[in-house]
Protein backbone atom coordinates (compact mmCIF):
# COMPACT_ATOMS: atom_id res chain seq x y z
CA UNK A 1 0.00 0.00 0.00
CA UNK A 2 1.60 3.25 -0.80
CA UNK A 3 1.83 6.28 1.56
CA UNK A 4 1.52 3.32 4.68
CA UNK A 5 -0.92 5.00 6.51
CA UNK A 6 -2.02 3.98 9.96
CA UNK A 7 -3.45 0.47 10.60
CA UNK A 8 -6.19 2.00 12.86
CA UNK A 9 -8.51 5.27 13.49
CA UNK A 10 -11.00 6.02 16.00
CA UNK A 11 -12.66 8.46 13.32
CA UNK A 12 -16.16 9.23 15.51
CA UNK A 13 -19.14 8.74 13.85
CA UNK A 14 -19.84 12.32 14.32
CA UNK A 15 -17.04 13.60 12.78
CA UNK A 16 -17.95 11.71 9.52
CA UNK A 17 -19.15 14.03 6.68
CA UNK A 18 -21.68 12.76 4.58
CA UNK A 19 -21.10 13.05 0.86
CA UNK A 20 -17.43 14.53 1.22
CA UNK A 21 -15.63 12.60 -1.59
CA UNK A 22 -12.13 11.61 -0.53
CA UNK A 23 -9.43 10.70 -2.98
CA UNK A 24 -8.99 9.66 -5.92
CA UNK A 25 -6.61 6.95 -4.42
CA UNK A 26 -4.30 5.47 -6.68
CA UNK A 27 -3.63 1.85 -6.32
CA UNK A 28 -1.38 -0.66 -8.35
CA UNK A 29 -3.45 -4.13 -8.88
CA UNK A 30 -0.61 -6.23 -9.42
CA UNK A 31 -0.55 -10.08 -10.47
CA UNK A 32 0.54 -11.34 -7.66
CA UNK A 33 -2.42 -9.18 -5.89
CA UNK A 34 -4.78 -10.62 -7.92
CA UNK A 35 -3.18 -14.03 -7.71
CA UNK A 36 -4.38 -14.45 -4.32
CA UNK A 37 -7.65 -13.57 -4.24
CA UNK A 38 -8.80 -15.55 -7.18
CA UNK A 39 -9.21 -19.23 -4.95
CA UNK A 40 -8.53 -19.75 -1.34
CA UNK A 41 -7.42 -16.38 0.30
CA UNK A 42 -3.87 -16.07 0.23
CA UNK A 43 -2.67 -19.28 -2.06
CA UNK A 44 -1.02 -17.92 -5.31
CA UNK A 45 -2.55 -18.53 -8.59
CA UNK A 46 -2.06 -16.78 -11.89
CA UNK A 47 -4.60 -14.53 -13.57
CA UNK A 48 -4.83 -11.91 -16.29
CA UNK A 49 -7.50 -9.95 -14.69
CA UNK A 50 -8.37 -8.63 -11.56
CA UNK A 51 -10.89 -11.18 -9.76
CA UNK A 52 -14.12 -9.69 -7.80
CA UNK A 53 -12.02 -10.32 -4.63
CA UNK A 54 -9.62 -7.70 -5.57
CA UNK A 55 -11.97 -5.16 -5.35
CA UNK A 56 -13.01 -5.47 -1.91
CA UNK A 57 -9.74 -5.11 -0.76
CA UNK A 58 -9.24 -2.12 -3.29
CA UNK A 59 -11.87 -0.43 -1.05
CA UNK A 60 -10.30 -1.38 2.40
CA UNK A 61 -7.18 0.23 0.75
CA UNK A 62 -8.38 3.56 -0.28
CA UNK A 63 -10.74 3.57 3.40
CA UNK A 64 -7.71 2.90 5.08
CA UNK A 65 -6.03 6.18 3.13
CA UNK A 66 -9.20 8.42 3.27
CA UNK A 67 -9.36 7.74 7.26
CA UNK A 68 -5.84 7.77 8.24
CA UNK A 69 -6.32 3.77 9.38
CA UNK A 70 -9.59 0.63 9.19
CA UNK A 71 -12.08 2.25 11.18
CA UNK A 72 -11.02 0.44 14.75
CA UNK A 73 -13.78 -2.23 15.90
CA UNK A 74 -15.86 -1.75 12.89
CA UNK A 75 -17.81 -4.67 12.20
CA UNK A 76 -19.09 -5.52 8.02
CA UNK A 77 -22.82 -5.44 7.58
CA UNK A 78 -23.96 -5.09 4.07
CA UNK A 79 -21.86 -5.22 0.92
CA UNK A 80 -22.85 -4.43 -2.66
CA UNK A 81 -20.75 -4.19 -5.52
CA UNK A 82 -21.96 -3.16 -9.56
CA UNK A 83 -19.50 -4.55 -12.05
CA UNK A 84 -18.97 -1.65 -15.34
CA UNK A 85 -16.13 -3.15 -16.69
CA UNK A 86 -12.67 -5.46 -15.95
CA UNK A 87 -9.26 -4.71 -15.35
CA UNK A 88 -6.14 -6.36 -16.68
CA UNK A 89 -3.73 -7.20 -13.96
CA UNK A 90 -0.69 -4.67 -13.38
CA UNK A 91 -2.49 -1.75 -13.91
CA UNK A 92 -3.34 1.22 -12.25
CA UNK A 93 -6.89 2.37 -10.45
CA UNK A 94 -8.19 5.30 -9.49
CA UNK A 95 -10.56 5.16 -6.17
CA UNK A 96 -13.00 7.66 -4.53
CA UNK A 97 -14.53 7.09 -1.32
CA UNK A 98 -17.49 8.88 0.54
CA UNK A 99 -19.74 8.57 3.44
CA UNK A 100 -23.28 7.86 1.76
CA UNK A 101 -25.31 8.05 4.97
CA UNK A 102 -25.37 7.44 8.73
CA UNK A 103 -27.99 6.64 10.91
CA UNK A 104 -28.52 4.96 14.28
CA UNK A 105 -30.98 2.04 14.06
CA UNK A 106 -32.19 -0.07 16.60
CA UNK A 107 -29.44 1.73 18.55
CA UNK A 108 -26.57 0.74 16.95
CA UNK A 109 -24.75 3.33 14.63
CA UNK A 110 -24.55 2.47 11.06
CA UNK A 111 -22.37 4.00 8.07
CA UNK A 112 -22.72 4.03 4.92
CA UNK A 113 -19.07 4.18 2.89
CA UNK A 114 -20.07 4.06 -1.13
CA UNK A 115 -16.95 3.31 -3.86
CA UNK A 116 -16.30 4.28 -6.90
CA UNK A 117 -12.98 2.51 -8.70
CA UNK A 118 -12.10 3.43 -12.31
CA UNK A 119 -9.37 2.63 -14.25
CA UNK A 120 -6.45 4.91 -15.77
CA UNK A 121 -8.62 6.38 -18.80
CA UNK A 122 -11.19 6.76 -15.73
CA UNK A 123 -13.65 4.32 -17.03
CA UNK A 124 -15.52 2.72 -14.63
CA UNK A 125 -14.98 -0.06 -13.19
CA UNK A 126 -16.95 -1.09 -10.02
CA UNK A 127 -19.09 1.05 -7.64
CA UNK A 128 -20.17 -0.01 -4.59
CA UNK A 129 -20.71 0.25 -1.18
CA UNK A 130 -20.10 -1.27 2.41
CA UNK A 131 -22.55 -0.79 4.82
CA UNK A 132 -20.69 -1.24 8.09
CA UNK A 133 -21.50 -0.73 12.26
CA UNK A 134 -19.20 1.93 13.10
CA UNK A 135 -17.88 1.42 16.87
CA UNK A 136 -18.64 4.64 18.21
CA UNK A 137 -21.92 5.95 18.07
CA UNK A 138 -23.35 9.31 18.51
CA UNK A 139 -21.46 10.95 21.30
CA UNK A 140 -24.77 11.28 23.55
CA UNK A 141 -25.16 7.62 23.17
CA UNK A 142 -21.49 6.73 23.30
CA UNK A 143 -21.71 8.28 26.32
CA UNK A 144 -24.77 6.34 27.97
CA UNK A 145 -22.87 3.00 26.95
CA UNK B 1 -21.47 -16.12 -20.24
CA UNK B 2 -21.49 -20.02 -20.11
CA UNK B 3 -23.51 -20.66 -17.25
CA UNK B 4 -25.30 -23.90 -18.49
CA UNK B 5 -23.76 -26.14 -15.91
CA UNK B 6 -25.57 -26.09 -12.14
CA UNK B 7 -24.48 -23.80 -10.37
CA UNK B 8 -20.82 -25.47 -8.49
CA UNK B 9 -20.65 -26.16 -5.02
CA UNK B 10 -17.37 -24.30 -3.73
CA UNK B 11 -15.68 -24.72 0.00
CA UNK B 12 -13.57 -22.71 1.37
CA UNK B 13 -11.30 -23.81 4.83
CA UNK B 14 -11.08 -20.47 7.14
CA UNK B 15 -7.77 -20.44 8.64
CA UNK B 16 -5.72 -17.99 10.86
CA UNK B 17 -2.88 -18.07 7.98
CA UNK B 18 -6.12 -17.26 5.74
CA UNK B 19 -7.30 -14.51 7.37
CA UNK B 20 -3.92 -13.23 8.33
CA UNK B 21 -3.04 -13.17 4.58
CA UNK B 22 -6.42 -11.15 3.83
CA UNK B 23 -4.93 -8.96 6.75
CA UNK B 24 -1.94 -8.06 4.37
CA UNK B 25 -3.59 -7.86 1.26
CA UNK B 26 -6.34 -5.63 2.27
CA UNK B 27 -4.19 -3.46 5.20
CA UNK B 28 -6.98 -4.54 7.31
CA UNK B 29 -5.77 -5.25 10.88
CA UNK B 30 -8.52 -4.66 12.85
CA UNK B 31 -7.98 -6.55 16.24
CA UNK B 32 -11.50 -8.36 15.74
CA UNK B 33 -8.85 -10.23 13.25
CA UNK B 34 -5.51 -10.33 14.21
CA UNK B 35 -5.82 -10.03 17.86
CA UNK B 36 -6.93 -12.96 19.84
CA UNK B 37 -7.04 -11.09 23.31
CA UNK B 38 -8.78 -8.18 21.93
CA UNK B 39 -10.67 -10.24 19.84
CA UNK B 40 -11.27 -12.37 22.90
CA UNK B 41 -12.93 -9.25 25.17
CA UNK B 42 -15.10 -8.63 22.34
CA UNK B 43 -18.89 -8.93 21.85
CA UNK B 44 -17.75 -12.21 19.83
CA UNK B 45 -15.77 -13.51 22.70
CA UNK B 46 -12.56 -14.30 19.96
CA UNK B 47 -11.63 -14.15 16.31
CA UNK B 48 -13.93 -13.43 13.41
CA UNK B 49 -12.57 -13.42 9.71
CA UNK B 50 -13.29 -10.32 7.85
CA UNK B 51 -16.25 -9.93 5.81
CA UNK B 52 -15.23 -10.35 2.56
CA UNK B 53 -13.44 -14.18 3.52
CA UNK B 54 -16.80 -15.80 3.77
CA UNK B 55 -17.84 -14.32 0.73
CA UNK B 56 -15.28 -15.82 -1.09
CA UNK B 57 -16.55 -19.50 -1.92
CA UNK B 58 -19.54 -17.39 -3.61
CA UNK B 59 -17.07 -15.33 -5.57
CA UNK B 60 -15.10 -18.48 -6.38
CA UNK B 61 -18.90 -20.51 -7.29
CA UNK B 62 -20.08 -17.59 -9.42
CA UNK B 63 -16.27 -16.75 -12.09
CA UNK B 64 -15.95 -20.49 -12.04
CA UNK B 65 -19.95 -21.26 -13.43
CA UNK B 66 -19.85 -18.50 -15.48
CA UNK B 67 -16.42 -19.64 -17.22
CA UNK B 68 -14.52 -16.49 -16.37
CA UNK B 69 -11.30 -14.47 -14.01
CA UNK B 70 -13.23 -11.63 -13.45
CA UNK B 71 -17.12 -10.42 -12.99
CA UNK B 72 -18.14 -9.07 -16.52
CA UNK B 73 -20.17 -5.56 -17.10
CA UNK B 74 -23.71 -5.64 -15.66
CA UNK B 75 -23.27 -8.14 -13.23
CA UNK B 76 -23.50 -6.75 -9.41
CA UNK B 77 -23.92 -8.95 -6.43
CA UNK B 78 -24.94 -7.72 -2.88
CA UNK B 79 -24.22 -9.57 0.61
CA UNK B 80 -25.77 -9.70 4.04
CA UNK B 81 -23.68 -10.78 6.71
CA UNK B 82 -25.77 -12.66 9.01
CA UNK B 83 -23.08 -14.59 11.01
CA UNK B 84 -19.00 -14.21 12.17
CA UNK B 85 -16.74 -16.78 10.50
CA UNK B 86 -13.96 -17.92 12.59
CA UNK B 87 -11.14 -19.96 11.98
CA UNK B 88 -11.78 -23.77 11.32
CA UNK B 89 -14.95 -22.93 10.08
CA UNK B 90 -15.51 -24.53 6.21
CA UNK B 91 -17.98 -22.02 4.31
CA UNK B 92 -20.03 -23.37 1.27
CA UNK B 93 -21.57 -21.58 -1.33
CA UNK B 94 -25.02 -22.89 -1.49
CA UNK B 95 -27.47 -21.60 -4.36
CA UNK B 96 -31.23 -21.23 -3.13
CA UNK B 97 -32.35 -20.10 -6.75
CA UNK B 98 -31.01 -19.49 -10.20
CA UNK B 99 -33.67 -17.76 -12.76
CA UNK B 100 -32.82 -16.99 -16.26
CA UNK B 101 -33.70 -13.32 -17.10
CA UNK B 102 -34.95 -12.14 -20.35
CA UNK B 103 -31.73 -10.40 -21.01
CA UNK B 104 -29.72 -14.13 -20.62
CA UNK B 105 -28.31 -13.03 -17.31
CA UNK B 106 -29.52 -14.58 -14.16
CA UNK B 107 -30.96 -13.60 -11.11
CA UNK B 108 -29.00 -15.75 -8.09
CA UNK B 109 -29.91 -16.32 -4.48
CA UNK B 110 -27.38 -17.84 -2.64
CA UNK B 111 -26.11 -18.30 0.94
CA UNK B 112 -22.69 -18.83 2.44
CA UNK B 113 -23.07 -21.84 4.97
CA UNK B 114 -20.73 -23.13 7.62
CA UNK B 115 -20.28 -26.88 8.60
CA UNK B 116 -23.11 -26.71 11.46
CA UNK B 117 -25.57 -25.45 8.89
CA UNK B 118 -25.09 -21.76 9.98
CA UNK B 119 -25.73 -19.22 6.98
CA UNK B 120 -22.91 -16.38 7.33
CA UNK B 121 -23.99 -14.89 4.16
CA UNK B 122 -27.04 -14.30 2.34
CA UNK B 123 -26.33 -13.26 -1.35
CA UNK B 124 -28.29 -11.88 -4.30
CA UNK B 125 -26.74 -11.47 -7.61
CA UNK B 126 -26.86 -10.62 -10.98
CA UNK B 127 -24.62 -12.89 -13.16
Amino acid sequence: MSGDPPALSNVAYDDLVVDERLGPFTETVSADLAGRLAGAIGTPSVVSLAPPAVFPVLFLHALRRAMGGIPAGSVLAKQELEFHGTLEVDNDVEITVWVGNKEVKRGRPFVTIEFDIRDGAGEQLVTGRKIIVWRTGPVAEASAA
Amino acid sequence: MAATEPFPRVVDDVTQAGIDAYAELSGDFNPLHVDPEAAAASEFGGIIAHGPIALQSFLRAATEWLGVEALPAGTSVAVVYRAPTRPGDAIAAEPRSVTEREDGRHDVEAECVKQDGTTVVSVRAVL
